[in-house]
């Protein structure tokens, strides 16, 4: 070994800093509202959102829906988008990437959606769809697929040439080479679409739902503003967060367990 | 079918390619040509377009392609709420600009600071994580309860959108850089003023860059929900219009309008790094 590892002991400041950083900032925001710096109407407290967070939990009014609710629509509906796109961006991908047909046929297509943010499409779907959860799901999907759809067609396209050469050489065919070569080495690439997409359903999940929804965790945040209790906003704005960083951790794991025999 | 991939780096892999190109001509390899399916990928588009708006499937739900164009033809003349086509790009683009000045302004120094210094992300790394898995969608209510509906509150969310990627990707940008160009300046008997300046900027620059290039892409989709949600101006203003009056073409054309400079800016950010950086490897693909 050329480098031996050494454990450097980080200065005691540089642990107490995070954590006073952490307290402050709490402790601002607490005590600008306490003293009425910034007024009620516009902000609530953190000890305020734990209080509402702990009513919200039992009590439906006032907008309709406990808060598991909320968040158990907006998981399902965040899902189907994802699961949807999954589905079909990563095989159109990894199509894309090898057989010239498919990249052709697809690509102008793909060219001609991707620069619209998927909310710009909110207005449409309402026409097509309504207000339901058919709704929300297609603007989720088509949020996540562009990831999926970029990552996989990169993930083939950086396949080793020497590789595909090679089993050229021992007689292979396009479609064995795609099956056997192509898809294994763009796994790891198809997996960090997985984390984006997941990460970008779950950022237009909020949006879908200001438009269009009843229930949900979006909605919660519209109908806090529409009510003027900032402290719901608030509650609903951390729910978002802390669920999107759960998912993100889960799936970050299962994306461990599945590569686990996989060199990158 | 033949793989693209044959690199062409010595005088007989070049002769090797000429000699696969020259290829007499064939039905087969005319239908496999690339433009020409780009062609009829295109040409089947715009028809299936077309046809679902002809036998209504979608109902009113949908104009064809050439009503779009009239559409965006009209919105270019008349004016709508006090201002015609070019009126509501620039308001969008405008909001664009400020928070995008804003947001680069201010986190692209902090995360080159916070990567430099360990006292400084010590401090506001935490504070920084809290606020990250916030969807920016998630924060246009706090922006009307504090700022009303004007313009203030549009180029808040755009710059709390774009702060993210910005100071996210110059924190990284420094943090990635390889430790071999650092040992080579310090061999070289440079100061911790020469790492900084003559490696850590040069090396983060792609990654800053391209951190500047995903806020953009962030700060279109901010500021069209933020004008969906409320605004007398702006392309998102259009589209909403064209819900509320029940006009898809008017919503279409918003939407063909937005892409198109959604496109452009990204192109000319794609171009200035080019320009700005030419050191970048090459590793942008699709």
């Amino acid at each position: 070994m050329a480098y031996e590892q050494v454990k450097v002991e980080t200065p005691l400041v540089l642990r107490i800093l995070p954590v006073a950083s952490i307290l402050l900032f709490f402790g601002v925001w607490q005590a600008v509202v306490e003293l009425k710096i910034v007024p009620n109407t516009m902000l609530g407290s953190p000890t305020q959102v734990m209080a509402l967070f702990w009513e919200k939990l039992f009590e439906a009014n006032p907008d309709g829906a406990v808060l598991t609710t909320h968040a158990y629509i907006s998981i399902i509906e965040a899902f189907t988008g994802f699961f949807l796109s999954l589905i079909v961006g990563v095989p159109l991908g990894l199509l894309m990437g090898w057989f010239a047909l498919a990249e052709g046929l697809a690509r102008p297509i793909f060219e001609l959606i991707r620069p619209i943010p998927p909310v710009a499409w909110i207005p449409l779907t309402i026409f097509w769809f309504g207000i339901g959860i058919p709704g929300k799901v297609f603007i989720i999907w088509l949020s996540g697929i562009v990831p999926c759809v970029i990552n996989s067609y990169v993930g083939v396209r950086m396949t080793s040439p020497t590789l595909i050469q090679m089993a050229r050489t021992y007689g292979a065919t396009d479609w064995d080479i795609f099956k056997k070569i192509c898809i294994p080495s763009a796994l790891p690439m198809v997996f960090g679409a997985m984390t984006i997409s997941q990460a970008y359903c779950w950022t237009t999940l909020v949006g879908a739902e200001y438009l269009a929804a009843d229930q949900g965790l979006g909605y919660l945040i519209t109908m806090g503003r529409r009510l003027a209790m900032p402290t719901m906003v608030l509650l609903g704005m951390i729910c978002v967060g802390l669920t999107g960083v759960a998912i993100g951790i889960i799936i970050e794991r299962i994306e461990k367990r599945l590569l686990a025999g996989i060199r990158r | 079918m033949s793989t693209t991939t044959t690199a062409a780096s010595s005088i007989a892999n070049e002769i090797q390619q000429e000699v696969m190109e020259r290829k007499p001509f064939s039905i087969v390899a005319f239908l496999k040509n690339r433009w020409f399916l780009y062609a009829i990928s295109l040409t089947a588009f715009f028809a299936l377009w077309k046809y679902v708006d002809y036998t209504r499937v979608l109902g009113n739900g949908i104009a064809a392609p050439e009503k779009v164009v009239v559409a965006i033809y009209r919105l270019m003349i008349d004016t709508v709420a006090g201002k015609s086509l070019w009126g509501h790009t620039w308001a969008s683009l405008n909001r664009i600009l400020i928070g995008f000045a804003i947001a680069s302004s201010i986190a692209v120094p902090l995360g080159i600071l916070m990567a430099l210094n360990r006292y400084v992300n010590a401090v506001v790394k935490p504070v920084f994580d809290l606020i990250k898995p916030m969807p920016p969608f998630a924060w246009i209510s706090c922006a009307i309860l504090w700022f009303g509906i004007d313009e203030p509150s549009k180029i808040f969310i755009i710059v709390v959108g774009t702060f993210v990627p910005c100071l996210l990707n110059s924190y990284m940008g420094i943090r990635l850089i390889e430790p071999q160009l650092y040992d080579v300046v310090r061999m070289l008997g440079g100061s911790r003023r020469d790492e900084i300046l003559q490696v850590g900027f040069p090396a983060a620059f792609p990654a800053i860059f391209a951190g500047l290039q995903i806020s953009l892409s962030i700060a279109w989709t901010c500021v069209l929900s933020a004008e969906l949600v409320s605004a007398r101006s702006g392309l998102g203003f259009i589209i909403i219009q064209g819900m509320q009056l029940a006009r898809p073409d008017f919503v279409l054309a918003g939407m063909v309008v937005l892409a198109f400079w959604a496109w452009a800016t990204t192109l000319i950010v794609t171009y200035l790094e080019k320009f700005l950086c030419p050191w970048k490897r090459e590793t942008s693909l699709a």
